[in-house]
This record gives C-alpha cells, structure tokens and sequence, in this order.
C-alpha cells in the first residue's frame, strides 16, 4: 500500500501536503503554461487542488496514476480560466507562450520523461502531431486548430483523440535504458 | 450507462472541453468503469505531457495558502475529537448519576421495605380488605399495630398513582403516596395517633375504604 495515496484518498492532512511536496513543480507548471501571470498560475494550482480536496473525489490507483489525475484537474482549471478570460487577451498571451514541444536545451520537470515523450511524438502520424501539439503546448481550441490547419472541427478532436491513445500504447510499453 | 465517451474521454485531461462537457465526463466516469479506464489512460499521456513543460517553481505563498487548508482541517479534527471526547465523558457521567440515583432509591426502597417487615415481625397486628368503591375492583389490604403505632397498606396491581387519607381523632390525615414496585404498591407509615379508617384516592376520586379496628 502507499503511505501517500492512502493519505489523500482518506483526506487527511498530510496526503495533500506530501502530494504539494513532490509534485508542486509540474503542477504549477502545467498552470504557468496556460496562464501568464504567476498569481493567476498558482491560484489556478490553488483551486484545483482545493476542489478536489473538498470533493468527494473516488480516486482509486496508484501514485503515478494520481499525479496525473491532478496534472489533468490543474490542467483543466487553467483552460477554464483561460477561456473566461477575453478572447483577445488570450490570444496574445497564447502567441507569447506558443512553444511547441521542448528544445532539448530547455529544462523540464522530468528529463528522462521528456526524452521518452518526445520519441514517442516523432513517432505519431504528422497531422495527429500537430494537431496535439497545437492544442496541448499551443494551447488552442479545437476551433482555432480548425481554422489554422484548416480540416473539419471533427476531424481535429478525432486526430487528437487518435494521437492520445497512440501516445498511451508507446508510453506504456518498457522504458528505453539510455546506454 | 446509455452511452459510452467518445473522444471527450482523451480530450477531458487536456482541458479541451467546456465547463458543461467536462462536468459531463465527470459524471459519467463515477459510473462507467470503462470510460473511467479510458480517462485515466488519457490522463497519463497528459502527465507525459508536462514533463515536457519548463520547469518552474511556485513562490512560498502558495505552499502557505495551502497549508492553511490543512492546518484548518487539523485543528477542526482535533476539535471534533475533543467534542466527541466530551460527549463521552458527559454520557458517562450521566450514566454513573443515574446507576447512582437508581442504587440510592432502590436501597432506599429495600430498606423501607425490610423495616416494614421487621415492624410486622415484632409487633402484634389485625389486617382488614379494604373495600372497592362503586365501579372499582381494586384489591388491597391494610396491616395494622394493634397499639396503633404503624399502619402499612399495600395494594395488588394498582393501575394508577394512589395517595392514602386517614380519618383520625385528630382530623384527617394526608399519609402520603403509595410506592409501586413491582405489581404492587405499598406505604408503611407511624402515625403519632390512632388510624380510624383509610381511604384510597386516585386523582380526587375515592377508589376504596376500610374501618380499622383495634383491640383482639
């Protein structure tokens, strides 16, 4: 069993305070990526734990699977502040950001991940990886991502949908041992 | 579950959808283990997603405003755990007060009781039924001192409170309230003068009577 899963499931203290200690760096900077102003970012960390600190969340898993269950509910709290925030000012704040997928001189939260993840991108159809690019680091709607690649609106959520699962099975297969 | 999520289950953790269809996801997966499967696969590629991302750090503040959660949910624990330790011990001293009073009356009724017995047992005594009043069929009986010193009356499955009034040469006289226990109610009194007669009342209504008569 782990300490750190039972902790939060059962909601006490110590399980959000140990899930902040180790992942306080990639939550935080899932927010800072859709939200420019670092206030705006770590309130958006703020809430989303708080929410699924106060909810009647049923999560079951294990510890990776519940980092990224608050990667997604921190993810999903920018997008919604971004979208309430204007059009206009998102745009501009988007097309300051836009920076798809990691140099490899960039510093990430995870190296080894990054690596992985980026293998594993090359790897995707081209129309299937760019459309998950513009809308993961791009930060796009399935709209705009119409508009600029100019394909159908159900064409990009399915491409998307398509390189997600993709992603999933290479992912999980046995991690490559860097020689 | 009508239907299962179709691309919404891998566009949920991008944070693609709108309030309304993430909500709907939400609810969906509580149910559908499968799409619930789903998501959580599509979560995982998201959290490969941001290993990607910069690495940044938050400032001190946040880690405080959370803390603030935490320390807020402690202390409440500690006071519902210091709540609920009072209402134990309250419960508990409540408990022992009425094991308490209970002990105190029935010894209290114990040792009536045996002084009642032990008066029969060394006195010399008449007994008299007493007599129902019309439309009563109570059953009861009065023990008396032949010297006049104790009366005790005792009455078999009384089924209300009855109190007992004395006629004396003195005048009448309240002797006080049987005490039920059991199926019978009994009262044990020393009255400074001669009993003439008893009555048993309910309320204010007479329920029965005897004459007491002294000498062999």
């Amino acid at each position: 069993m782990d300490g750190l899963v039972d902790d939060f499931v059962a909601r006490r203290p110590s399980g959000l305070e140990q899930a902040y200690a180790l992942w306080s760096g990639v939550l935080y900077g899932v927010a800072r990526h859709a939200i420019a102003d670092a206030a705006g970012a770590e309130d958006c960390v703020h809430d989303a734990l708080l929410r699924v600190w106060r909810s009647q969340n049923r999560f079951e898993g294990n510890r990776e699977m519940l980092k990224a269950y608050l990667v997604a509910c921190v993810r999903n709290e920018s997008m919604a502040v971004l979208r309430s925030r204007s059009r206009r000012d998102a745009r501009e704040a988007k097309a300051a950001r836009l920076s798809i997928v990691p140099e490899a001189d960039m510093p990430v939260a995870d190296p080894i991940e990054a690596r992985r993840l980026h293998n594993a991108l090359a790897r995707l159809p081209e129309e299937q990886r760019r459309a998950l690019e513009l809308a993961y680091y791009g930060n796009k709607t399935h709209v705009e991502i119409a508009e600029e690649l100019s394909v159908p609106l159900g064409t990009i959520k399915s491409r998307i949908a398509m390189a997600m699962r993709k992603l999933h099975a290479d992912l999980a297969e046995p991690k490559e041992v860097s020689s | 579950v009508s239907e299962h999520l179709g691309d919404d289950a891998e566009l949920y953790p991008l944070g693609m959808l709108d309030d309304d269809a993430a909500r709907s996801v939400e609810r969906h997966i509580a149910t559908c283990s499968s799409c619930a499967t789903r998501v959580a696969q599509a979560q995982s590629v998201a959290s490969s997603l941001a290993a990607g991302l910069p690495s940044r750090e938050p400032s001190p503040a946040l880690e405080r405003r959370l803390r603030d959660i935490t320390t807020t949910q402690r202390a409440q624990r500690t006071r519902n755990r210091f709540d609920v330790g009072w209402a134990f011990a309250a419960v508990l001293v409540l408990a022992l007060l009425a094991f308490g009073w209970q002990t105190v009356v029935l010894r209290e009724r114990i040792g009536r009781q045996d002084l009642a017995l032990a008066t029969l047992v060394h006195s010399h005594f008449n007994h008299v039924s007493m007599t129902p009043a019309a439309g009563n069929s109570i059953e009861a009986k009065i023990l008396y001192a032949r010297n006049g010193s104790w009366i005790y009356i005792l009455v078999d499955k009384p089924n209300a409170p009855l109190r007992a009034v004395a006629q004396t040469p003195a005048g009448t006289m309240n002797l006080g309230t049987l005490e039920r226990s059991g199926d019978v109610a009994t009262l044990m009194r020393h009255p400074r003068v001669r009993v003439s007669s008893v009555t048993l009342v309910r309320g204010d209504a007479t329920v029965a009577s005897a004459v007491l008569v002294y000498g062999r």
